[in-house]
């Protein structure tokens, strides 16, 4: 698109995105550490993803002022709207996938008290599933790629059959061994949390796909079929 | 008067093309502007737009040498059809300019004089009455309601603009024309426009002229955008500002060009 007439307003637009892109970088990160936590039994890493999820926090924070600037000062229309908005948007499911990767980091720690089980291998297995659609989502944003967009959105049901799978598996642990109870309750709630951090990656497709677009992704739900699957 | 709710468009254009003597000024415009609601026309300098808008009651028959071609249609009624008295049409089609050009007479008298030369009163309690309707309308009325012998010109800039309003309501119009009513005026004076604008909207066609993208925004339900004298786009105005479908608008409307 051509520049601005007030270049400034460029600058800051560009640096929303920016900022956002950095923070998909962090939370993109804080999973597949966390993940790394869980099957490595690495407490310092586990205590290390505790603390740099504030780094993200801090980063919401920031950006959230910089919106309300921006929409005070100068009033963005049309696709720079959509861009602040989807900024503003991007970076709160960021925030939430962040907050889940420092509790799956917490259950980590727990972990470690007991005996390690192989299950977290299935669990790790679906983190990378839901890492790589995270990362999808994050290129569709900075490089504005529907069709990827549309894509990671199709994959939440592959995310649904993993945890759905996942959670028999735990629940056959737990009744031929009621001792595994303590472990397999969090392996749920971890597979849990990756199930979140997947519908969070699909809020996000839906917002990269309205800021390129500027139409809903459940409105254009039919017509998502034109764009072919990357399977 | 009733809210009248129609869907067949209040102002139909149809190729409409206005040459001052040898330049072209509009090109091809085809639009329809529904009525009780407003529409908005946006564009740069010179785009055209207040030409437009100034066809719609003939103002532009005033210019020796302005030439306009194609159809426009009030009702279904072809406005430059030759039978059409332009003063006749301008009682129904009012206009509301840029700066408040209140006669210089008494705040009564701006309002009735319409009425008056209309004949629309046949005695001076009637008169009396269409001078009271239309200064509540305009919501002018409880500002001067106890100095009506006053001269409008001695109103501050906003009333005036409300009182030019009035006495273009007096004549009972069905479409106003407003160019760039409010830039004139401070914030809260186009705040108070707008506001009246808002009540308007339910008994007539509104159609503006507006240099400021954020008024049409806050006031029209459908946006025109005009550029180097042709219709580029027109719509919604929720649509118009957060997903316009030609570039050009996209790039006008966020500051890109203009």
């Amino acid at each position: 698109m051509t520049e601005h007439i007030v270049k400034s307003f460029d600058d800051e637009l560009d640096e929303l995105t920016a900022e956002v892109a950095r923070m998909g970088g962090l939370a993109e990160q804080l999973l597949s550490d966390a993940l790394d936590a869980v099957v490595s039994r690495d407490g310092d890493l586990a205590k290390a993803i505790i603390k740099r999820d504030k780094e993200i926090d801090e980063l919401q924070l920031e950006l959230e002022r910089r919106v309300i600037l921006l929409l005070a000062l100068r009033q963005p229309m049309a696709a720079d709207l959509r861009r602040t908005f989807s900024a503003l948007k991007i970076s709160g499911d960021l925030e939430r996938i962040g907050d889940l990767a420092k509790n799956m980091a917490k259950r980590a720690l727990i972990l470690n008290e007991s005996k390690p089980m192989s299950l977290t291998r299935s669990v790790h297995r679906m983190g990378h599933v839901v890492g790589n659609m995270l990362k999808d989502v994050l290129d569709a944003y900075t490089t504005a790629d529907v069709d990827l967009a549309v894509d990671v959105w199709h994959r939440d049901e592959e995310i649904d059959a993993h945890y759905n799978s996942l959670f028999r598996e735990l629940l056959t642990y737990m009744m031929e061994d009621s001792k595994t109870i303590t472990t397999c309750t969090h392996l749920l709630f971890m597979a849990k949390n990756l199930e979140r951090i997947g519908d969070h990656s699909t809020n996000i497709a839906e917002n990269v796909h309205y800021l390129v677009t500027g139409e809903e992704l459940s409105e254009a739900r039919k017509s998502a079929t034109k764009y072919k699957k990357k399977k | 008067m009733q809210a009248k709710a129609s869907s067949a468009p209040k102002v139909r254009a149809r190729n409409v093309n206005v040459f001052y003597g040898s330049k072209q000024a509009l090109f091809d415009v085809n639009l329809d502007i529904p009525d009780c609601s407003v529409t908005s026309f946006i564009g740069p300098s010179g785009c055209g737009k207040s030409t437009f808008l100034r066809c719609i009651n003939r103002m532009n028959d005033t210019i020796d040498i302005c030439r306009v071609e194609g159809d426009i249609h009030l009702d279904g009624l072809d406005i430059y059809a030759r039978d059409v008295d332009p003063v006749i049409l301008r009682a129904s089609v009012g206009m509301v300019f840029q700066k408040p050009n209140p006669f210089p007479k008494s705040i009564y008298d701006n309002v009735a004089y319409g009425p008056r030369i209309h004949g629309l009163a046949s005695n001076t309690d009637e008169l009396d009455g269409i001078v009271e309707t239309s200064l509540k309308r305009a919501g002018l009325w409880d500002e001067v309601a106890d100095r009506l012998d006053e001269p409008g010109t001695g109103l501050s800039g906003g009333q005036q603009q409300r009182l030019v309003i009035a006495r273009a309501i007096a004549v009972r119009p069905e479409v106003i024309l407003m160019d760039e009513p409010c830039s004139a005026l401070d914030p809260i004076a186009t705040a108070k426009i707008e506001e009246l604008i808002d009540d308007l909207r339910a008994h007539y066609c509104i159609i503006m002229v507006t240099h400021s993208m954020a008024q049409a925004a806050r006031v029209s339900q459908n946006t025109a955008f005009f550029h180097l004298g042709k219709l580029v786009e027109a719509g919604p105005t929720e649509q118009i500002f957060t997903n316009p479908n030609d570039t050009r608008t996209q790039d006008y409307i966020t500051g890109r060009f203009g």
